[in-house]
């Protein structure tokens, strides 16, 4: 990317992938299997808030979009026998190229329209592999990344594979999008949001840079589900319900759809929701009933309080605050100035 | 403004990892994972919720309103059974994800009849259960490829196989339908696969074929078979499908009044479910139907006279049909498993015990099981009935004939099996 100091930032993210090395090692295995799990929603989170909180586009049908890059992985695994890595650079290629053409058609709409779209993407897309065979209809493909190298030792589970590939995988997008965003591109983006007339004013080809916003979404998107299907180890249209399209959307809400650095909190909170749940439940009498249909009333509620209460996300509410408190010391500050007119 | 961003990205991601992976410390283990002095821990996944959790959701209630009865009547040596349940919504990846909290939060002893093919099949290749020497015992799928013993070693099947189903099917119809044309709407995926080799080695010629992929079954689709079968002029249709299927298409056919001979598989034949969605009864009067346990209504029959009554007082005014059966079925031979696989069962004592003992259990099939040492295959026939005008399937003939036959391309015969009798009070001995 480009060389001057302020765009890299890369220790961060080494920094953060040291810390989850270690934790990978400390805990035991469903919380590995639970913190891969973690990785792939930020990562898919981390493309609806680069297209709807950045580029201002609403999608609900980002769970095709994944959907594509996990049967891209896979087909390409099973027929071509790529290493891993290429499954999953194919993946992301072959999910983008659907983004822009997606996008092509995204341009010209908004709003509702653009939404009801997607949504029918979500719908339609999954159910197109059961009428190709080398998708393997209904009961979809085997994706299998195959174990750990043997010199990570005997002990090395499965799971922390996952969660190492999911991870790295996660660290590098968002390191990715960070810098994307700071980039005269992601200036774009945020200008086209806020007033598409202005930015089409100062220059700015608003439909060119639409399409680039939804290309690199879907981009990101197709490596969220070929690591989600890593972690399930098939690819199958039920894998990819119109519910995990609601589902990340909802996540991205919680996150703050205008803040990257907030995906990490719909992500645990998609994953911990149902075992929190299930502690409820149990707390409250065993009932299948109450057990099976709370982590939905939980979710829906969240979701509620969070538009009503800060509708921007945790993370730029937080931002907000200090920003307020920030300016109002220096108002002081200045206040204490004799130069200032007085108010209040 | 952008340096604080990043270094919040930092800590919040930091703080919420550290959270989210917290240690939970690894107990000290028993004689067997989910075996306690006083607990045998089992776990099952199948959709509680959803489009396709009809009827299937009755299932836990079934086969904890058995373990109930057997608990208050002493457990298994002493040992009471506890079922835990996970909803997967009939979704792979959720179907993964509560397997895993069974195995490792949970950790029960075994996992009891998870439903689907493809749900099974993801949690075989993702949770490996063969790897971690879990049982899976009496998958709710009668996919052949589950008895695989090399793909899948500790997997037990229960259900008849497809192709099992599909030569007993070709063999009534060689013997009742000769030179009738004949119709298929399978369902486009292994379960359809399974049918189409059952259905050609019995040597059934089909004047037309329909498939569906599954999901896409509906009345609008309904309505584009039957424009099929009626322009190959049909005379006998078999529908080897999910319920839902067989529901849209009889319904359907119903309103067009469209009757050919009907011939309904197994999956999609349980009456009361095609009922429940509104088709009338008697649209399935005078149809052909398979089962391996006896009708839900037979109340002559023990198995059904016990299970019913138990099912009754744990569930008052539920239907008793049968994914009910089946349920409680499964819960019954569950039960002899881990009785006969010792004082202190493992999991390897509990696989030993059903590949040396399994084909004697008794429980309520009319058909033999297939178990031993060499071969996990469950169930291995069916009888064949007829639906009377209130909808309901009964022998042809008033008495069970049973025909039983396997995967491969061995015949099929008329089965000598003797069902074991009931044990007394319906537990284990």
């Amino acid at each position: 990317m480009r060389k001057h100091k302020e765009s890299s930032h890369l220790l961060p993210f080494i920094l953060g992938g040291v810390v989850l090395y270690f934790l990978s090692g400390m805990v035991d295995e469903l919380r590995v299997y639970q913190g891969a799990s973690i990785a792939v929603y930020v990562v898919a989170i981390a493309s609806i808030i680069l297209l709807t909180g950045y580029s201002g586009q609403v999608s609900l049908g980002h769970g095709a979009l994944m959907a594509i890059g996990a049967y891209a992985a896979a087909v390409f695994r099973i027929e071509f026998n790529l290493p891993i890595v290429l499954c999953f650079v194919v993946a992301v290629l072959v999910a983008a190229i659907g983004g822009a053409l997606l996008g092509a058609a995204a341009a010209r709409l908004s709003g509702p329209y653009l939404a009801g779209t997607t949504l029918a993407l979500a719908i339609s897309l999954p159910s197109l592999a059961n009428e190709f065979a080398v998708l393997g209809g209904e009961q979809g493909l085997l994706f299998d990344v195959g174990s750990a190298p043997l010199s990570l030792g005997k002990e090395f589970t499965q799971y922390k594979w996952f969660f190492w590939i999911a991870a790295l995988a996660a660290l590098t997008s968002m390191w990715l999008l960070q810098n994307i965003l700071r980039s005269r591109y992601g200036r774009n983006w945020r200008a086209s949001r806020g007033n598409e007339v202005a930015a089409q004013l100062a220059g700015i080809n608003t439909a060119r840079s639409k399409i680039l916003a939804f290309t690199i979404s879907a981009g990101i998107a197709g490596l969220a589900g070929a690591l989600l299907s890593m972690t399930i180890g098939t690819v199958s249209p039920s894998a990819f319900p119109l519910n995990l399209s609601f589902s990340l959307l909802t996540g991205a809400v919680l996150s703050g759809l205008s803040t990257l650095s907030g995906a990490m909190i719909g992500a645990v909170v998609l994953v911990a929701i149902p075992e929190i749940a299930e502690v409820v439940a149990e707390r409250i009498g065993s009932s299948e009933n109450i057990t099976t249909n709370l982590p939905g009333l939980l979710v829906s509620a969240l979701l509620v309080l969070t538009v009503l209460f800060v509708p921007n996300g945790p993370v730029e509410q937080h931002h907000a605050r200090k920003a307020k408190k920030a300016a109002k010391k220096k108002e002081l500050n200045i206040l204490t100035k004799p130069s200032m007119e007085g108010n209040t | 403004m952008k340096a604080m961003n990043r270094r919040k990205l930092i800590s919040v991601s930091a703080v919420l990892a550290v959270a989210s992976l917290a240690a939970t410390a690894v107990p000290a283990q028993a004689a067997e994972v989910g075996v306690s002095s006083s607990v045998i821990k089992l776990g099952m996944t199948l959709p509680m919720t959803g489009a396709a959790s009809l009827g299937y959701n009755k299932i836990p209630g079934a086969a904890k309103a058995y373990f109930d009865y057997l608990n208050a009547n002493g457990g298994v040596n002493g040992r009471s059974i506890k079922l835990i349940v996970k909803d997967d919504r009939y979704v792979p990846t959720e179907a993964v994800a509560k397997t895993n909290e069974l195995i490792l939060k949970d950790k029960v002893m075994a996992l009891l009849a998870p439903l689907g093919t493809a749900n099974n099949r993801a949690v075989a290749s993702a949770v490996n259960p063969a790897k971690r020497g879990v049982p899976v015992l009496f998958l709710n799928t009668g996919f052949s490829g589950f008895a695989d013993l090399k793909k899948y070693p500790t997997h037990y099947m229960v259900l008849p196989s497809y192709i099992m189903e599909a030569k007993i099917m070709g063999k009534y119809i060689a013997e009742n339908f000769a030179g009738k044309k004949i119709g298929l709407l399978y369902q486009d995926d292994d379960f359809g696969t399974d049918a189409l080799a059952g259905f050609k080695t019995a040597g059934v010629n089909f004047t037309v074929k329909v498939a569906y992929a599954s999901g896409s079954q509906g009345a609008a689709a309904a309505a584009g078979w039957i424009t099929k079968f009626k322009a190959a002029e049909a005379d006998v249709v078999i529908l080897f499908g999910v319920s839902s299927a067989t529901s849209a298409m009889l319904g359907v056919a119903a309103q067009l009044k469209y009757a050919p001979q009907w011939m309904l598989g197994s999956v999609g034949g349980d009456a009361t479910t095609i009922k429940l969605t509104g088709v009338p009864a008697g649209v399935l009067y005078n149809a052909v139907g398979f089962s391996s346990v006896p009708a839900t209504t037979d109340m002559k029959d023990e198995y059904i006279k016990l299970f019913s009554d138990i099912y009754a007082k744990a569930v008052p005014g539920s239907a008793f049909d049968l994914n009910v059966l089946l349920g409680m079925n499964t819960a019954f031979m569950t039960a002899q498993a881990l009785k006969a696989a010792g004082t202190n069962p493992t999991r390897k004592s509990l696989m030993a015990a059903i590949d040396s003992k399994g084909a004697t259990f008794a429980n309520s099939a009319l058909v033999p099981l297939g178990y031993s040492a060499t071969s996990h295959v469950g169930l291995t026939g069916y009888w064949v009935g007829k639906y009377s005008p209130t909808g309901d399937l009964s022998p042809v003939g008033g008495t069970y004939v049973t025909y039983t036959t396997d995967s491969g391309a061995g015949p099929v015969v008329k089965s000598t099996y003797v069902r074991p009798a009931m044990p007394a009070k319906g537990l284990p001995n």
